[in-house]
């Protein structure tokens, strides 16, 4: 009797190993080696093979390096917030009952279906001068005849608030729907007792339906967190590479663009472990701040 | 709603169970080739008696779909016809047709058997040894001479790599708007960058918008299209004494800047210049009227309205017409299974006829086979091939030395920085300072001879 | 007391009215670029590239030929300059008919031409109309695209076997997370998701040699055990805070009623957790179906939908309405997908039955 218990007991604790194991078993079969070889890289001089820290000194020393940095801190503040707030908003619309819910969903849910060919058509002769978005501004009025609007001329600033809108209406979707499927594990009865108390849709809100979503909250905005600093395939659509260098970018452009550059190798995988301490460090801190570690803690 | 979901859980579980099959099926098909040559068979419809293969050839050339459609159908389909033997034509960019090989190479699956190659790439595989020499396959042709201009990079050490199939120059393209601003006494045919740039003023000032397209958007084609105009300001090609190709801070280099820098000060250029990373779209939108730009997107431009665009040599200067002058070649990929295929499909396109005809029906591209010549007609693409071809034979033209850098993309984005901060951002003058710090970046990216 | 619950009534509608307008306005923002990339799709060459750009396609070109310095010489009606254009002057027919079709979609046969050119000697200019052929862009797309039908099953089955391996194996670590508390819990929860956090762009290239060596290339499992990667990471992340929502008290109940954990588990909590999952399946289908970078180099004669579309439209500059309509034919299967999957996203509360 105690012996089938003690081995329930063991189950019990196994069993969320046995649960967990797999995805690591296939993180290292496919995952692991090409990780490691390229973190050895970063710590190795490519001539003498010895350990080296010239990788991480070509990087910090790297003219573009804090340029780099400041835009995608900037890109990642200003969209992360951007992205989640609007994303909750649409969530709360599209978990109300009214008519037309279900296909304004999936109209919600369009952009982030769209193929990157297809979009990459949609800015380039959206944005280009003679495109879409004058000819629009055109046909109401908006432009008189003649006069233009240079959509990808101009400051770093415009670009990067361009960068930052066109980012937004594709990923939004792929945040509200995270949320939008949190939103509808809250029991009805709990938000239903919050307005039998009195409360008003802001309060039942914030008290009720937000705390009970942090789980779902915080697994969208780490996802998007992460997503964001690696951000780079727009920037290049938009602007080439190095005019607007972001951290990833400047990876693929050492990659791709210059790869035949004596230090291209050494930059590569220094800006590629830079990223991924800085990614992992936001995300460590945004979820420790966000509380994320403490819930159930000890338990 | 119970019911509906497992029904779709099933469903995902059935596809995926079919999915997880699929993949022995068609290895079977990759692994035994004789299943494959029963396949092909079929398509072919003519009997033939050799074995029927399938021939894979990798191309960044003829990457425009009208392109494809006419090698697919005008060029291909003859030769398939004629031997028995298909061709999996298919396009890729030069970068991942390099990675796409590298992993076949490492794992022993090679499944490329012809890459066709941008010379400014033949170094890659020439120096990874990833294509076989080709001596005595050329040895055996008598009825056609390669033109010799192409051969940098294609032959390493006296040995043969890549067989040119077609060439590039660059060429002035100007929407038809633009001819009323054409400076009086001006002849397009010999026009020079002075007048070039005049020409670019007077438009600025007219329109009130810069209408001259260049690609402003780093490691494109600016370096091209600088060196051009510095090869007709008299710059040296390159492999000749210096001052040669590349250049930034010489005499001529620095008069051809001027030049530049003058239509940069009166805003001459498109105002969204530095995102444009190639002309045909601008200069299709009429957002540019005016362009200095390789001859196969002049091509582009042209068919799209003949009646609304002229074409001309490229502009000149004291030294002449100077142009940079590139090709793209084909080698065949080491390991492949099928050699004397892919031999055959190398001499058909070399073929004097099957060359005009190639560069004819793509657009703007010139034969590399000298006996070619003797095919031009009398349309309007024949005369832009004529007419590069002038440039090409009496114009001042320049190889890429591409080899004798460390890294060419690095090499490029030192002039697309001095057109931004000078030629763009400055007022119209030459900084020499900035030219002598960027030359002393370029200097640094030689490598040791 | 009436006029007040009249006033009420009022507030009420006008409050529906902002809220409809909220949802309308977002519809348009969304919507607006999508028409114009579908518009795109549907325009001939030329018109692509006029400006101000046509909202729909036209449905006829109007053409005038006359007599020029070359041969014959065609103008093409302007609709915004709202006059003749004057485009080509040839005496070959042949190419003449070969620009009316590829560039203004028109499909029209040397005879036909030949037919206008005899009435020039009656009057000249003459002028004649022809009907535009609205699905031109896509008829070329598959002429050029080779290989699109067993490339799109293919595809389809890669991203079948990649949502079920990243939602089998993710899905059960998730539900660990969620579930249960063990040690080093939180520790193997944020490395499950460090997948994410390293640049995949850095070691795409030796990922995929690896898989190769193993004897993976060229065939679909393959490009589905690349993707399952980061996908497995997410869903790991997505299904532990959706299950977290679930009260694990309902699961109990059940097992007081004699299930088994097992049967709690799957009569229970996974229907509540379809949200999640289908958000998850989502993501996983998205990025295998878009996927070009792995495929490009993984396969040669088996490959993806996305890479015979990146081979047809790789070149395509100055082509953009013929990459408009072969993005608009990658994102067929995407955009069914989402119609389809919405439901099982916005499943509302009580839709399942205990």
């Amino acid at each position: 009797m105690t012996a089938q218990r003690k081995s329930a007991h063991l189950g019990k604790r196994i069993t969320p190993y046995l649960l967990v194991i797999p995805v690591f078993i296939y993180y290292l079969i496919f995952w692991v080696q090409p990780v490691l070889q390229q973190v050895i890289r970063s710590f190795l001089d490519p001539t003498t093979g010895q350990l080296s820290l010239e990788s991480y000194r070509l990087v910090l020393t790297d003219p573009d390096f804090i340029p780099a940095l400041r835009n995608t801190a900037i890109i990642v503040v200003i969209s992360v917030t951007m992205e989640f707030f609007i994303a909750l908003f649409l969530a709360l619309i599209i978990k109300r009952d009214f008519w037309g819910a279900s296909i304004f969903l999936f109209l919600a849910m369009l952009p982030m279906a769209l193929p990157p060919v297809a979009v990459g058509a949609m800015w380039k002769t959206g944005l280009t001068t003679n495109g879409w978005l004058n000819s629009l501004l055109h046909y109401v009025g908006f432009l008189p005849e003649g006069e233009k609007i240079y959509w990808l001329a101009g400051s770093t600033w415009k670009m990067l608030a361009l960068i930052i809108i066109i980012d937004a209406w594709q990923v939004i979707p792929s945040v509200m729907i995270i949320l939008l499927a949190g939103l509808q594990n809250i029991p009805k009865e709990l938000e239903e007792a919050g307005y039998v108390f009195g409360g008003n849709y802001f309060t039942v809100l914030r008290k009720i339906t937000l705390p009970l979503l942090r789980p779902t909250i915080q697994t969208a905005v780490v996802l998007r967190l992460i997503a964001a600093i690696q951000i780079w395939l727009i920037v290049i659509v938009l602007v080439g590479f190095s005019r607007l260098p972001v951290l990833v970018e400047r990876i693929v452009y050492y990659h791709e663009e210059v790869p035949r550059l004596n230090i291209s190798p050494q930059m590569a995988a220094g800006y590629t472990m830079i990223v991924t301490v800085i990614v992992s460090l936001a995300a460590l801190i945004y979820l420790r701040l966000s509380g994320a570690f403490s819930r159930r803690e000890g338990g | 709603m119970n019911k509906r979901m497992t029904f779709a859980l099933a469903a995902v579980l059935v596809v995926s169970l079919l999915a997880a099959c699929a993949p022995k099926t068609v290895t079977v098909t990759v692994e035994v080739p004789v299943e494959r040559t029963v396949e092909v068979e079929k398509t072919v419809e003519v009997p033939v008696e050799v074995p029927a293969k399938t021939l894979v050839l990798s191309s960044e050339m003829f990457a425009p779909p009208a392109e494809q459609e006419f090698f697919i159908n005008e060029i291909l389909k003859p030769f398939e016809e004629e031997t028995g033997i298909t061709v999996n034509f298919q396009v890729i960019k030069g970068e991942d047709m390099f990675d796409r090989v590298t992993v076949q190479q490492e794992t022993g699956h090679v499944t490329t058997d012809l890459v066709l190659v941008f010379n400014g790439r033949f170094s890659w595989w020439t120096d990874a040894g990833y294509v076989l020499p080709l001596d005595e396959v050329v040895s055996e042709w008598t009825d056609r001479t390669i033109l010799p201009a192409f051969d940098r990079n294609a032959v390493v050490d006296g040995t043969r790599y890549f067989v040119p199939i077609s060439a590039d120059v660059y060429l002035t393209i100007a929407n038809n708007k633009a001819l009323d601003y054409l400076p009086e006494g001006v002849d397009l045919n010999n026009l020079t960058y002075e007048q070039y740039a005049d020409w670019a003023i007077a438009i600025a000032e007219g329109e009130g918008e810069g209408k001259v397209c260049v690609t402003g958007v780093p490691q494109k084609m600016w370096i091209y299209q600088f060196g051009s105009s510095a090869l007709s300001y008299g710059l040296n090609p390159a492999g000749q004494p210096e001052p040669a190709f590349p250049n930034v801070n010489s005499e001529p280099s620095a008069a051809a800047w001027a030049m530049w820098a003058r239509i940069g000060a009166a805003n001459g250029f498109m105002p969204t210049v530095l995102n444009v990373d190639n002309c045909v779209d601008p200069l299709m939108r009429e957002e540019a009227w005016l362009s200095v730009t390789h001859n196969a997107r002049v091509g582009q431009v042209y068919a799209s309205a003949e009646a609304q665009y002229t074409v001309a040599p490229a502009p000149s200067g004291p030294a002449g017409v100077g142009t940079i002058a590139g090709a793209h070649g084909i080698g065949i990929v080491k390991g492949t299974a099928n050699y004397d295929a892919a031999v055959q499909l190398l001499e058909y396109l070399t073929r004097p006829e099957i060359q005009v005809k190639i560069n004819k029906g793509t657009g703007g591209f010139i034969p590399v086979v000298a006996e070619a010549l003797d095919y031009l007609g009398e349309d309007p693409t024949d005369e832009i091939i004529r007419k590069a071809l002038l440039v090409l034979e009496n114009g001042v033209t320049s190889y890429l030395p591409i080899s004798d850098f460390q890294d060419w993309g690095a090499v490029k984005k030192v002039f697309d920085d001095v057109f931004q901060q000078m030629v763009l951002q400055g007022d119209g003058t030459v900084d020499q300072a900035l030219l002598d710090e960027a030359q002393a970046r370029l200097d640094a990216l030689r490598v040791e001879q | 007391m009436s006029t007040r619950r009249q006033w009420l009534k009022i507030l009420r509608g006008a409050q529906m009215m902002l809220f409809y307008l909220v949802v309308i306005t977002l519809v348009f923002v969304i919507i607006g670029p999508v028409f114009f990339v579908v518009s795109l799709s549907f325009l001939s060459a030329r018109e692509a590239y006029s400006y101000p750009l046509p909202l729909l396609p036209a449905l006829t070109v109007r053409y005038q030929l006359t007599h020029g310095e070359r041969g014959y010489m065609l103008s093409v009606y302007d609709r915004v300059e709202k006059e003749y254009i004057p485009v080509l002057d040839t005496d070959d027919l042949e190419k003449m008919a070969t620009y009316m079709r590829s560039r203004l979609g028109t499909s029209v046969t040397v005879q036909d031409i030949e037919a206008q050119i005899a009435r020039l000697q009656q009057e000249d200019p003459v002028y004649f109309t022809k009907r535009a052929n609205l699905l031109h862009n896509y008829t070329t797309f598959f002429q050029i695209t080779r290989d699109a039908v067993p490339s799109l099953i293919r595809s389809l089955q890669i991203c079948a076997l990649t949502i079920l391996i990243s939602l089998s194996i993710g899905g059960m670590a998730g539900y660990a997370f969620a579930r249960y508390q063990f040690a080093g819990r939180d520790l193997l929860k944020f490395s499950a998701l460090f997948v994410r956090m390293f640049p995949g762009i850095a070691i795409a290239l030796p990922m995929v040699i690896i898989l190769a060596k193993m004897g993976f290339y060229d065939r679909p499992i393959g490009l589905s055990l690349v993707y399952a990667v980061g996908n497995i990471a997410l869903t790991v992340w997505i299904t532990a805070s959706i299950f977290m929502g679930i009260p694990e008290s309902l699961e109990e109940a059940a097992e007081v009623f004699g299930a088994t954990r097992l049967q709690a588990f799957l009569r229970i909590t996974l229907p509540l957790a379809l949200p999640g999952l289908a958000a998850a399946a989502m993501y996983a289908f998205l990025g295998a179906w878009n996927e070009t970078v792995a495929a490009l180099i993984l396969t040669q004669f088996n490959p993806t939908f996305s890479v015979v579309v990146y081979q047809s439209l790789v070149g395509a500059t100055g082509q953009i309405n013929l990459a408009a309509a072969g993005g608009i034919v990658m994102a067929i299967p995407t955009v069914t997908f989402t119609y389809f999957i919405r439901r099982y996203i916005r499943q509302m509360w009580g839709g399942v039955t205990l």
